[in-house]
């Protein structure tokens, strides 16, 4: 049984696949937060755009979850998963000054992204939500890549080489990454998985620069950059 | 390119307006809206668009959260080519813009 085995459209393997593998390990320990706390925050993202209008609320929502969040928690998932153009530099000085530790914050931004991601499709194409899974036991790895620095994002970010030396040649490869590769670098798992669904639903990275690569059957480069555009336009996103 | 930021005019893509319809319903709260671009996305372009454009509005609703949630600034290389189109479209006017001219305040 596929994920989307109810869509009335064809969904490719591959994508897929990455959506019930990401789906499923929000009930895993992350590197900070634990399965169930990882899983209040998906259901705090859902319950923001249900609010908004920007999601309906499926009949199967999984197993309920007894983590209460604390509020600075709350504040910052559902202004980045329903605003994310009003989402500021004070946005995050809330969120710190809360109490998130960096490290935190950035597991944050990863799981309200790809879930927002995830739901996005779900209703593009036209099924209910996916149930969200019950969270599994375990302790968060709490990894930190040591070369992990202040450089000209909000949050530490792991440089590029030859400055991020042997941890940057590990998540990066050997090529000079861009920032919204290196965004989530301090939480690797985080930046790999946000790669991994940017490989599968846009395109190889290392396709990037091709004009007239088409990764989906069916519709074009121009296609694509059309709606990447448009909703980038639509969310105010300046990168 | 003026498509992006008006979808009444002609992008010159092959089934643009829908695929602009698609997108903007996709991120709404129109529903209904959605359903209506849904079916005429595939009606225009084919089933299988339906998915793809899909795909891409969930990719660039994660790329937009994850640029503006850590601050992220362009990259000056980019910001260089597109001078142009930040000012004749309200680009540099984005509240995120504040994320890439902090470091960059000559680039406008």
């Amino acid at each position: 049984m596929t994920l989307y085995a109810d869509s009335q459209y064809p969904v490719r393997e591959d994508l897929d696949a990455v959506h019930a593998r990401h789906l499923d390990q929000l009930a895993d320990p992350g590197t900070w937060g634990t399965g169930a706390q990882r899983l209040a925050i998906a259901r705090e993202v859902r319950r923001a755009c249900y609010d908004a209008g920007t999601q309906e609320e499926p009949e199967d929502t999984g197993p309920l979850s007894d983590v209460e969040l604390p509020d600075p928690v709350c504040g910052t998932v559902r202004k980045l998963a329903v605003t994310p153009k009003d989402f500021l530099e004070d946005s995050y000085e809330e969120a710190r000054n809360g109490g998130l530790s960096d490290e935190e914050y950035v597991e944050i931004v990863g799981i309200v992204s790809r879930l927002t991601d995830m739901d996005v499709f779900a209703r593009g194409i036209g099924v209910p939500l996916r149930p969200l899974p019950a969270a599994r036991e375990g302790r968060p790895s709490r990894v930190r890549p040591r070369v992990a620095k202040k450089e000209m994002a909000w949050v530490p970010t792991v440089p590029n080489l030859p400055d991020g030396g042997e941890e940057a040649a590990e998540i990066y490869g050997e090529d000079y990454r861009p920032y919204i590769i290196r965004s989530l670098s301090l939480v690797p798992d985080e930046m790999r998985r946000h790669l991994e669904l940017e490989e599968v639903q846009y395109l190889p990275m290392k396709n990037v620069f091709v004009a007239d690569y088409q990764h989906h059957e069916g519709f074009t480069r121009a296609q694509v950059e059309l709606i990447a555009g448009r909703v980038s336009a639509l969310n105010e996103c300046f990168y | 390119m003026a498509a992006l930021f008006d979808p009444d005019r002609d992008s010159g893509v092959p089934g643009g307006r829908e695929i602009l319809a698609f997108a903007d319903a996709a991120i709404g709260p129109d529903r209904a809206a959605l359903d209506r671009a849904r079916r005429n996305l595939a009606d225009s372009v084919g089933p299988a668009a339906v998915p793809a454009a899909a795909a891409i509005a969930a990719t660039f609703t994660k790329n937009d959260r994850i640029a503006n949630g850590t601050g992220i600034p362009s990259e000056l290389r980019m910001l260089r080519n597109s001078r142009g189109i930040r000012a004749e479209f309200g680009i540099n006017g984005y509240r995120s813009s504040a994320n890439t001219f902090r470091h960059y305040p000559d680039e406008r």
